[in-house]
């Protein structure tokens, strides 16, 4: 056999290369497995090997922004896989740290001073529960943007709804009302803060500005609940305060909730602000948030029950 | 066998480069200042010492890694000494593999040799105890898989590419492979399909470097609060990753190799 | 069984920046060397001679055509276990010594220990290295690097031996050295392919040629069949009263030189010859030599090259 062609390649010729193509698809198994493996590990993953922000800083030799949009990732990552921080000792033990150095590496990032604040503030188990932080890192930010007028509208929201201190609030919204760039809403919410303080009128206000206000789509979401969950407060205190009118007048708990329109003492019986319909029991006379519906509840932290009762009591006239 | 003899004339070669010693002596000298370094953390110097041991180790080793492994092909090309050894009963594979081989036998030593060295910077420092020392072994594995992988990577760009060229890609291609999850996890954030099955697509085919560092201080030394144990299957599995990685990237290399004209 | 059989080998380079164009370095060259031959592979720089032997070796991937070397295609990697080369201007590996460096490459034949070392001692002894045995080859000279690829070249007793210009660079000593090689190797019955442009050394040592250009063959043959066209005609090279028989002696033949106390006459043909030495010996002049003008393979090397450039010239 004179002229067999020598060939370029073909080394090995189809086995081999079936066996590299095998080896290919082996290795996203193998992958996979690992992090199965190494899921655990990563819980308690020592993210803050410097936990110096000044340290950070010199070692990212430059590259700060990228860095800093790095550990803005992971502080996002590790704000929001909820099982594996349920699994940490402290559950957003680090948190602060992060956003600590995320935001000297890269100062402008608005949104880390912003996110984070919140992230900071929200009780446990939804945040890290340490509005204190949020204040220190809003402070940081406000420093180096003193007109930036969300980081003040944020840092009066710490103090108002998370630290009830509702003077220290209105403060902070009446000198950023006094800047230049501040929308003219800040000096109302100021007013309504050092005035009215514990009015559910300006919780509602506080959160439906940060509703509008927000660019994070996790942050309005968040609003959105709260807010609401303050519409269903409402308006079980509502049902509550007249079922109350009811049975004073009738002597028994109202078979269902329709027969108070038939009293007259209402005009509708409302539904949660998602549709579905308030769970009544007649044998108790308690209302509650049926169990279908999709309103994500959180508890107002306070008790503005009372005053709410008080305004009804004061609009209440009976017929 | 001749991939033996080729992989010893390559320890050989290796062990007479100057860079190869210039190398493993900065990473001796970084262990050593650990100690020093250790001071200035409270109480955690052990835990400065290993991390930071470990990672010189890492370091340094690729750095050889690289240096030397992106000219085992080249220099033969450049030199034209290829051509008396492949005119010699030897097949194109097996010059490749033989010069893997005896690059990654002088990465063992190198590794041993840095091993060695924190042994004793621990033992200077008389902080561990014995288990440590035996927990150390397989970080310094790991770290030597990440090696065999990234020699691997050097070789392929060696068989075609200049050396300034393959350094560049290969410690491109190795520092991005500690950021493989942080680009899974773009992916996932963004709210695009197409972006997220492509960070998806790079996150297997990159290779994956931060396996390998999954073992540090929190698993060598046993101190309350951050003790992690050291899981065998996952050690197991990782081995698998790297044996098939460096597999495929052998297989690319032999066949450009066995594609090339010498001219 | 011919030992080498080459057939219609063609090898295109591309060339440029984006590797476009072909460039045609060796066309569908046939050829076949025989047992025992010592082959030489002539022609200018760029003819294609070092392209066809690193197709010989594998090194290179014909675009068409084959090659057999032994019965077996050159792509096969037993057979090189028969076989030797010795690359043009050759590199070897600078940190190892001489004795470290065929050891080497002799183990890669599975030749083991002892008879290693000892078939590397006599190789070096026989290639005038024994001194330098423990010498980085990064100190050898040319010459020496030189004969240390011929070393390394016949290191396992081959049956052909292939050589790429294998005096290159020497000084007449080495070439000297490396023909005697060449000598005692076909005197054991190898085959010896080289390729050179050192002619003269060719025509001592070759008993076929190959006259390659520009990546064709232009003429293969035993040498004396090549050349035996072009006898053309003699010298004569007298003594005596010179200065007085120029002017007779001239009439008689084509051509005439004084010089110093020597007259170098050419002629055409024998009778030429006849009347010059009779004339000449009549008038007291001694013979020094009569020698026939045989052309060399140099000039007919010239000609032909130069004849085809005129021809692509004229196109």
């Amino acid at each position: 056999m004179i002229g067999r062609r020598s060939l370029p390649g073909h080394p090995f010729g189809w086995f081999f290369w079936a066996a590299v193509l095998a080896a290919v698809f082996l290795i996203k198994p193998a992958q996979d497995r690992i992090d199965t493996r190494l899921a655990p590990l990563s819980a308690g993953r020592d993210l803050l090997y410097f936990s110096s922000p000044v340290v950070v800083k010199k070692l990212a030799l430059g590259y700060d922004p990228l860095l800093a949009d790095i550990y803005w990732m992971r502080a996002i990552q590790y704000y929001g896989r909820r099982q594996e921080a349920a699994r940490r000792p402290v559950r957003y033990g680090n948190l602060a740290a992060l956003l600590d150095i995320t935001t000297t590496l890269d100062p402008d990032l608005i949104d880390a001073y912003r996110s984070g604040a919140s992230f900071l503030s929200e009780p446990d188990p939804i945040g890290a529960g340490q509005p204190h932080e949020a204040l220190k890192l809003l402070d940081k930010g406000i420093a180096l943007h003193p007109l930036e007028w969300r980081l003040a509208f944020d840092k009066g929201f710490v103090y108002f709804w998370f630290l009830r201190d509702y003077n220290k609030a209105g403060r902070v919204w009446l000198a950023a009302s006094r800047q230049t760039g501040t929308p003219p809403w800040m000096e109302g919410l100021a007013a309504m803060a050092l005035s009215k303080s514990g009015a559910v009128e300006s919780a509602k206000a506080l959160w439906q500005r940060q509703y509008q206000e927000s660019t994070r789509a996790d942050v309005r979401e968040n609003a959105r609940n709260h807010l609401l969950s303050i519409q269903v407060d409402e308006d079980l205190w509502a049902l509550e305060f007249f079922i109350e009118k009811y049975t004073e007048k009738r002597r028994v708990y109202p078979r269902r909730l329709q027969d108070l329109v038939q009293e007259g003492l209402v005009r509708y019986i409302p539904q949660d602000p998602l549709g579905a319909p308030y769970q009544y029991d007649p044998a108790t006379g308690a209302v509650g948030l049926s169990p279908a519906s999709k309103v994500r509840y959180l508890t107002l932290p306070y008790d503005y029950r009372k005053t709410y009762r008080e305004k009804l009591e004061q609009l209440y006239r009976p017929r | 066998m001749r991939i033996l003899t080729i992989a010893r004339n390559t320890y050989r070669e290796n062990i007479r480069d100057k860079i190869l010693y210039n190398l493993i002596l900065f990473g001796l000298l970084m262990t050593l200042s650990s100690v020093a370094l250790g001071q200035l953390t409270l109480g955690h110097e052990d835990k400065v010492i290993v991390d930071l041991g470990l990672a010189s180790m890492s370091v340094f080793g690729t750095l050889i890694a690289v240096f030397i492994g992106i000219s085992l092909v080249y220099k033969e090309l450049e030199k034209r000494t290829v051509y008396a050894l492949l005119s010699k009963p030897v097949h194109r594979r097996e010059f490749i593999l033989g010069k893997y081989l005896g690059l990654l036998f002088t990465l063992l030593i190198n590794v041993m040799i840095m091993t060695a060295g924190l042994w004793l910077t621990l033992l200077f420092h008389r902080g561990v105890g014995f288990d440590s020392y035996l927990r150390l072994l397989p970080a310094v594995y790991l770290i030597y898989l990440s090696l065999a992988l990234t020699t691997a990577l050097a070789l392929v760009f060696s068989t075609f590419s200049t050396p300034a060229l393959s350094a560049l890609f290969t410690l491109f291609l190795w520092i991005i492979g500690h950021f493989n999850t942080d680009l899974l996890e773009f992916g996932k954030l963004t709210n695009s399909t197409p972006i997220r099955w492509v960070t998806t697509a790079l996150y297997y085919a990159l290779p994956n470097i931060s396996n390998f560092t999954s073992l540090d201080s929190r698993s060598v030394i046993p101190h309350a609060g951050y003790y992690q144990p050291i899981d065998p299957r996952a050690v197991g599995w990782i081995s698998v990753y790297a044996l098939l990685y460096a597999g495929v990237l052998l297989a690319i290399a032999i066949t450009i190799f066995s594609r090339r004209d010498f001219k | 069984m011919s030992v080498i059989e080459i057939e219609d080998l063609t090898k295109d380079f591309r060339v440029g920046f984006w590797r476009k164009r072909p460039v045609r370095a060796l066309d569908q060259l046939s050829l076949s060397v025989e047992r025992g031959e010592v082959f030489g592979f002539v022609g200018p720089n760029g003819a294609g001679k070092t392209t066809t032997l690193k197709l010989l070796m594998h090194l290179l991937h014909p675009t068409s055509g084959s090659a057999r070397i032994l019965g077996e295609p050159v792509d096969s990697v037993s057979v090189r276990s028969r076989i030797g080369y010795l690359p043009e201007n050759p590199y070897f590996y600078d940190h190892l010594t001489a004795e470290e460096f065929l050891s080497y490459l002799g183990s890669l034949f599975g030749i083991r220990q002892p008879a290693l070392r000892r078939k590397v001692s006599a190789l070096l002894e026989r290639v005038g290295l024994a001194e330098s045995h423990n010498l980085q080859l990064r100190k050898f000279s040319k010459g020496m690097v030189q004969r240390i690829g011929v070393a390394q070249a016949i290191i396992n007793d081959p049956e052909v031996v292939f050589l790429d210009e294998p005096m290159s660079g020497l000084d007449p000593l080495g070439r000297r050295e490396v023909r005697d090689v060449i000598v005692s190797l076909k005197a054991r019955g190898v085959t010896v392919f080289f390729s050179s442009h050192i002619l003269p050394d060719v025509e001592v040592l070759c008993d076929r040629v190959a006259i390659l250009n520009k990546g064709t063959l232009r003429e293969v043959g035993a040498l004396h069949e090549i050349l035996k066209v072009r006898i053309e005609g003699h010298e004569i090279i007298l003594v005596g009263p010179v200065l007085e028989m120029s002017d007779s002696l001239r009439p008689m033949c084509d051509e005439l030189r004084l010089m110093g106390d020597r007259l170098h006459l050419r002629v055409q043909t024998s009778s030429q010859v006849e009347k010059i030495l009779s004339y000449a010996v009549a008038h007291g002049a001694e013979l020094l030599s009569v020698n026939p003008i045989r052309a060399s393979l140099e000039d007919y090397f010239f000609s032909e090259v130069t004849h085809q450039s005129r021809l692509l010239v004229s196109d």
